[in-house]
């Protein structure tokens, strides 16, 4: 096995890439960049707040109480160079809101009213007021219906930014059945929810609620409010059954999002493969692919990624490596996933020497291998008994201060007791703990149990 | 090769946490030893194991045994000589199970 091949040696300059779960290349919602471009007129408060917080690097309100509040309040109108506008105003309270109670935020807002007649609080406003009333710590909705009543009796109906700003305040804080009340309520008063609030809520819901409360949710919204499930909603409907391996379910959704006049989409599609990989179930994510191509969606990177992943997993890794050629010819660039995927595919075949091979030509050809591309491999090398070039591998991710995963530290620590060399798996343990890589807990019973059935292989003879 | 189903075993089952992070009255002898009255069997290992590192008691010819010293040898049943690998197991004595 001779020397450390080149490959190895990158792990060196590759010590800061973070951790990519395998998973990564399934990763759907496409809501996402759409939901950056939105404008919020209460993100103006926090841009001017962050420009304003870098200059003085202490919080300019210290304690929660009013009345010392409003003095360094009066103390910074007059030492201040920045102009007395709205954006300082809420700068001020946003910056007090976060110490502060709702009662005495509003209270400070009285006060800069008073002081400086000539301000007139907007949306932006009483935006900050309620974020921090459906963040604050109460069981009921009570703070925020004040202060969206103090918006109402001073002028300002509740528009969709409204709507959207209570929601993910109040889904950030946890409080997701309340979120649902209010959503109803606004819908009932003033103003329903936009689509990218309306997804947001429902990716938060099913994250913690059972499947038919969502679905509840989303019958309740378009029969009372006439407010349709999207695309998007469908993404994440199928991608939550999905996760919970519920293939069947996710075909039905499938079925209904044709029946409401949509297309699938390549997310769509991803998605369905990630649920077949999850269940390793390889002629279907062929399957899925092939459909993707007879309706005209052109695969992404995703989903290419998906497929070797999948194929990988199921242990067809021959046709993987295939997909591999027709992902470069249709000009896709392979990236860290791609080559993790299918050096742990082959990894699982047995075939440890192949993956460090292939490790050799992602690098020929220019992509750089990562963190869970080291673990693949050496956890690889040392199921595959190749000690002495695990170990090397070893030494490459320690000396990069590369993390360790639980999968190949417990294979590594395994493969060294069973040579005899408990010394060596203890300096892995000291290395995990050391790196952080796993708890403490976790290295050490890991260790533990390793060592109790060392003792039981010697016995039976099985171990050095 | 461990069996799939135990390598989760541990973390997963809260009793056996508890049993590796609960502090525990520690008998005299390792008292003597940790320093301090209570300890859990996580800590007192990692005690005993840098102890040993940092008194480099471990066997130069080789390094899977540990060679005793006095204090060492009052907590792991007198022995002079001490496997790396039975260890946990010999730390594990003083920290006997729960009577139900």
């Amino acid at each position: 096995m001779g020397k450390i091949p080149p490959s190895f040696r990158p792990a060196i300059s590759n010590s800061l890439i973070k951790r990519q779960p395998l998973e990564s290349p399934t990763a759907i919602p496409h809501q996402f960049p759409e939901k950056t471009t939105k404008k919020r007129p209460s993100q103006h408060s926090k841009t001017a707040q962050a420009s304003l917080g870098s200059r003085k690097a202490e919080p300019l309100f210290k304690s929660p109480d009013l009345s010392s509040a409003k003095k360094v309040f009066n103390s910074i109108v007059v030492t201040t160079k920045a102009p007395i506008d709205l954006r300082f105003h809420n700068t001020l309270l946003q910056s007090y809101a976060s110490v502060s109670t709702v009662n005495d935020s509003i209270s400070f807002l009285h006060h800069m009213v008073k002081a400086h007649p000539s301000f007139s609080p907007d949306r932006s406003t009483y935006h900050i007021l309620l974020s921090q009333s459906c963040k604050a710590p109460d069981s009921s909705l009570s703070p925020v219906r004040q202060t969206l009543n103090l918006m109402v009796t001073n002028g300002l109906k509740p528009n969709q930014v409204t709507t959207d700003v209570a929601i993910r305040s109040l889904c950030e804080a946890g409080r997701i059945d309340h979120a649902v009340e209010l959503v109803k309520e606004l819908s009932l008063k003033h103003s329903p929810p936009d689509n990218f609030t309306f997804n947001f809520l429902v990716k938060n819901l099913c994250k913690c609620r059972t499947l038919s409360t969502v679905y509840g949710f989303i019958d309740d919204m378009k029969s009372s409010f006439g407010i349709k499930p999207d695309l998007v909603t469908y993404t994440i409907l199928i991608d939550n059954v999905c996760n919970s391996k519920n293939l069947r379910e996710a075909m039905r959704l499938v079925g209904v999002l044709n029946e409401s006049g949509f297309k699938p989409d390549c997310f769509v599609y991803n998605t369905i493969m990630k649920g077949y990989c999850m269940l390793s179930k390889g002629s279907e994510i062929i399957e899925v692919y092939k459909k993707m191509k007879e309706e005209g969606v052109e695969p992404d990177l995703v989903t290419y990624n998906t497929l070797i992943f999948g194929l990988s997993k199921s242990g067809r890794v021959k046709e993987a490596r295939k997909y591999l050629d027709i992902m470069v010819e249709s000009g896709h660039f392979p990236d860290a996933v791609t080559y993790t995927s299918l050096m742990n595919g082959m990894c699982r075949e047995g075939n440890a020497l192949g993956a460090v091979l292939l490790l050799e030509e992602m690098e020929r050809k220019g992509c750089s291998p990562n963190s869970c591309t080291y673990n693949t491999l050496l956890h690889g090398l040392c199921k595959g008994r190749l000690m002495e070039k695990g170990m090397e591998l070893y030494r490459a991710m320690k000396s990069a201060g590369m993390m360790l995963e639980k999968a190949s530290y417990a294979t590594l620590v395994r493969a060294l007791c069973r040579e005899g060399r408990v010394a060596e798996a203890y300096e892995v343990f000291d290395y995990a703990v050391e790196s952080k890589s796993l708890t403490d807990v976790a290295a050490y019973s890991t260790l533990e149990v390793t060592l109790k059935w060392l003792k039981k292989a010697r016995e039976q003879g099985l171990a050095v | 090769m461990l069996p799939q189903r135990l390598k989760k075993a541990i973390t997963d089952n809260p009793k056996k946490l508890a049993n590796l992070i609960d502090l525990v009255n520690l008998p005299s002898t390792v008292r003597e030893f940790v320093g301090q009255s209570q300890i859990s069997r996580l800590g007192c290992f990692m005690r005993v194991w840098s102890y040993i590192k940092q008194n480099n008691l471990q066997d130069p010819n080789n390094k899977n045994i540990v060679n005793c010293d006095e204090k060492l040898r009052s907590i792991l049943l007198g022995k002079p000589r001490v496997e790396l690998a039975e260890l946990p197991a010999l730390i594990k004595l003083h920290f006997p199970k729960e009577p139900k």
